[in-house]
């Protein structure tokens, strides 16, 4: 049997850009790779928007030199042809294409995880793994997936949003419908990144100003939301199209004035405040999470419900915010590609690095083939009438 | 190929020939061996690289000496020839110069076996000659330590466990050879209420000689196994250098690992058995073992003890049975042994359980006999795990059995359990095959071509719930 020609796509003009190189080289190409059931190809989008392939691309120590960018300009960018599939064309005396199977994205952030990589695949007819167009597009807005789950009665913190716009134009009203609104603590964040790039978390009202500025630094949209108290912070990982499998429910451990910001998360080794988690491979949390079980089941069942409301499939993750004392759990946030797959999460709940790649790639292929078994042409006569 | 063949030309060859020189211990044989059947020296050092001893430094100036006296030498045959001073000394000259990378390699071991003919060995026999009169003199209990297998970690029990009550002096790592023996005699203070002497056997005669040198009161044979067959040809050959000890000491002192089923063409009358049934009267009971550790019970009489320990496996009992028993006898009190035993915990790569992403993996990498691999495979069936992996390159030395002793050993592992087997790609991976499949196994045979590659990304094949049997690892000069 042929194998199938699995192109990761990292990098890409985003934010997030280093971390899609880490998720992409570290957590995908490396265990398909040592899989042996796939021809891997490495596809890096540059932070100018240029796609690359090449086999060096697949090696992470290529990354931290000082010569990447000689690298780079040594080796062409290649094209994409969507002529019957998606395939890559590497120029020279003789253009090289290479016809590909399956899109594994792993690109973070804006142009890539919002839904932008994923039409390019559905324009191309090419499997790809993960979330679809919609889903990726109202999961990266954070104002939109807020408003999909409470159309489905699941609870979120209370917010508000503004544009940039709307903000630059009236920022006196924005404020006065922050104060109005919302209670203090409040959490400000740009709607559509992830990472927690941007975020800031506000006690005083005089310093709401700064952090909205903080935040449409970054994107054209703010969300403003209330701080929930007695807070536990949860996140689950799961996989799935239509039958669901969930990981465990994972608990940062954080000190209670400190959030999962980008240093928390990436550089710090989750190390930040005086708290040091020791359970989650990254060391910042808590495998699963130690809650009263009926607390736990409640946080799954909801983490699920928001997958299934937001459309999601493939992969993604769902993060949540429990007030310990009502036992109330809200929905937060959900990435639609998670860093590094969260496969530390999967390996404790029994999931390889090997397998969790894998089962994502058969669960694209599977998307696939249902999708194409629908009809997309319509006979009509409608265009004779125009003889 | 092509590639391959220039190999030879990089500077980097010359650290290729002091690495195998180094990795080969300066054995001269096997490292021309090695020399020989290498392809590729682009590919030797894929497991280590050259250590930057004193001796390796030197090693390598004189390869760059060399190799430059023989390119000069070349290019002065070439000027003769022009000059019409050397006949065919072009040919001669171009041979030099072509050739200097062959012609070092092999060269190289002329002032290696120079050099130890005349210097290193006599100065050594001289060493271990005055040796003998300080083991000789020394009035303590002097315990010897031989087998096959399993001596290193009955060094440590005995050091760990006597060590609660008694100034105990060991020899050091795998410093095991008459020459070891000298410099951790010149080294002792004569404080010390025991000494225990590691005798690492690698041909006939071996132990007699280490034996006559150190003088021991006590001897413990832990266990016969196919090892050195290159030398000892034959696994009697083998029984019967490790069993000369018992011509030395009395044979009430002597104690053999009873589990060890090859030791029972060699035993006498008078020796002790040890084993996980017990030793020297005391029994064992109410044994449990997980992959955090081993408790039992011992009893004597009215004596009972109950003893936990890090350690894994079952096959530890019968040693830490004997152990406490000595301890006992040289006047330890019951306290004192409990605590001792306690203490000991696996030694780095010999059954030493850690785990990764959430999987334990036991890595008994420093495994290199077939009796170590059967305890090993026996280990993984007695542990419960979600799925269990047993990984192996097989065991290297095993003479004209290698045939014969991996398929012995694909019948072990056929019979633990093992819902992935992965084999590392040599010239024995086909009779482990061949064994697992007469042995019934019918589950997941995975052949790894890249052996280094597999043991850097294990984290990739592993989760939670996994537990993971590695045993062996193979050094460069073994394919």
């Amino acid at each position: 049997m042929n194998k199938l020609n699995v192109a990761v796509v990292f990098g890409s003009r985003s934010t997030e850009h280093d971390v899609s190189i880490i998720t992409g080289v570290s957590s995908i190409i490396k265990p398909l790779e040592l899989s042996g059931d796939y021809n891997v190809i490495a596809v890096y989008i540059s932070k100018d928007g240029s796609w690359y392939s090449d086999d060096k691309l697949k090696d992470l120590s290529n990354y931290s030199g000082g010569h990447f960018q000689e690298f780079l300009n040594k080796i062409k960018p290649v094209t994409l042809s969507l002529n019957s599939g998606l395939k890559l064309v590497r120029p020279g005396l003789t253009n090289k294409t290479i016809d590909i199977d399956v899109v594994f994205p792993a690109t973070h952030g804006t142009h890539g995880e919002d839904g932008e990589l994923m039409a390019i695949c559905e324009m191309a007819g090419v499997a790809y793994v993960g979330c679809d167009v919609r889903s990726s597009a109202i999961a990266m807005d954070k104002v939109v997936a807020k408003d999909v789950a409470m159309s489905n009665s699941i609870d979120t913190a209370k917010f508000v949003y503004f544009s940039k716009h709307d903000f630059n134009q009236d920022s006196k009203g924005a404020l006065n419908k922050i104060e109005k609104e919302l209670r203090l603590p409040v959490f400000v964040k740009p709607a559509h990144l992830g990472s927690s790039i941007g975020i800031t978390r506000v006690t005083k009202t005089e310093d709401v100003v700064n952090a909205v500025e903080v935040a449409l630094h970054y994107d054209d949209k703010v969300l403003i939301e209330e701080a929930v108290n007695n807070l536990v912070e949860v996140t689950l990982p799961i996989i799935g199209n239509e039958e669901l499998k969930p990981a465990y429910l994972e608990q940062p451990v954080l000190h209670s004035e400190d959030f999962f910001d980008f240093d928390t998360k990436y550089l710090q080794g989750g190390k930040k405040g005086k708290n040091k988690g020791s359970s989650g491979s990254q060391g910042y949390s808590t495998i699963p999470a130690k809650l009263p079980k009926a607390l736990y089941d409640k946080a799954e069942a909801t983490g699920l419900a928001v997958y299934r409301a937001i459309g999601c499939s493939g992969i993604a993750r769902v993060d949540m915010l429990i007030d310990t004392k009502t036992e109330k759990v809200y929905f937060n946030e959900v990435n639609p590609l998670p860093g590094g797959l969260y496969s530390h999460n999967w390996n404790k709940a029994g999931i390889n690095n090997i397998e969790l790649v894998s089962r994502l790639v058969d669960l694209a292929v599977e998307r696939f083939t249902e999708k194409k078994s629908l009809e997309t042409v319509f006979k009509t006569n409608y265009l004779s009438q125009f003889k | 190929m092509i590639k391959a063949l220039l190999g030879i030309y990089r500077p980097k060859f010359l650290v290729t020939i002091a690495y195998m020189l180094q990795s080969s211990e300066y054995d001269v044989l096997k490292y021309l061996k090695w020399f020989w059947t290498t392809q590729n020296f682009n590919k030797v050092s894929n497991r280590g690289s050259l250590k930057k001893t004193s001796s390796a430094k030197a090693l390598l100036y004189a390869l760059y000496a060399g190799s430059l006296i023989l390119i000069i030498s070349g290019l002065l045959c070439i000027f003769l020839w022009h000059s019409n001073k050397l006949y065919a000394g072009w040919t001669f000259g171009l041979a030099l110069i072509v050739g200097y990378p062959i012609i070092i390699g092999n060269i190289v071991v002329v002032p290696l076996i120079l050099g130890r003919l005349l210097l290193v060995n006599p100065n050594n026999n001289k060493k271990i000659l005055r040796s003998e009169k300080i083991f000789k003199d020394y009035r303590g209990e002097k315990i010897a330590i031989v087998g096959s297998y399993g001596k290193t970690s009955m060094k440590e029990l005995l050091m760990t466990i006597l060590g609660e009550n008694k100034n105990v002096a060991a020899t050091p790592g795998n410093k095991n050879v008459a020459i070891s023996h000298a410099n951790f005699a010149f080294k002792l203070t004569g404080d010390e209420d025991i000494l225990i002497i590691e005798y690492g056997e690698g041909q006939p005669r071996d132990v007699e000689l280490f034996s006559r040198i150190t003088h021991p009161t006590r001897a413990i044979i832990t266990g016969l196994a196919p090892a050195h067959l290159d030398k000892y040809k034959t696994l009697q050959a083998a029984g019967d250098d490790i069993f000369s000890v018992a011509n030395f000491v009395d044979p009430e002192k002597i104690y053999v690992n009873a589990e060890s089923e090859e030791t029972e063409n060699f035993m006498r009358p008078k020796f002790n058995k040890y084993s996980k049934s017990g030793v020297n009267g005391w029994t064992v009971s109410n044994i449990k073992t997980s992959i955090s550790g081993t408790t039992f019970k011992i009893s004597k009489g009215k004596t009972s003890l109950d003893l936990s320990t890090s350690l894994i496996g079952e096959h530890h009992i019968g040693g830490l049975v004997l152990a406490t028993s000595l301890a006992l006898e040289f006047g330890l009190s019951e306290e004192q042994v409990i605590a001792g035993v306690a203490r000991t915990t696996p030694y780095e790569h010999r059954m030493q359980p850690y785990e990764l992403n959430g999987a334990w993996v036991i890595d008994d990498t420093y495994n290199g006999n077939i009796e170590g691999m059967r305890v090993g495979c026996d280990l993984l069936k007695s542990l419960s795990a979600k799925r269990k992996i047993y990984v192996t390159p097989g065991l290297v030395d095993q003479g004209k059995e290698t045939k014969l002793i991996h398929e012995k050993l694909g019948s072990y592992i056929a019979g633990s359990d093992a819902d992935i087997v992965v084999l590392m790609k040599n010239s024995v991976t086909e009779y482990i095959k061949n064994g697992l499949l007469k042995g019934g196994y019918k589950k997941k045979i995975s052949i790894e071509t890249d052996p280094l590659k597999f043991y850097r990304n294990l984290s990739h094949f592993i989760a939670s719930g996994d537990v993971v049997m590695m045993q062996n690892d193979w050094p460069d000069q073994y394919k």
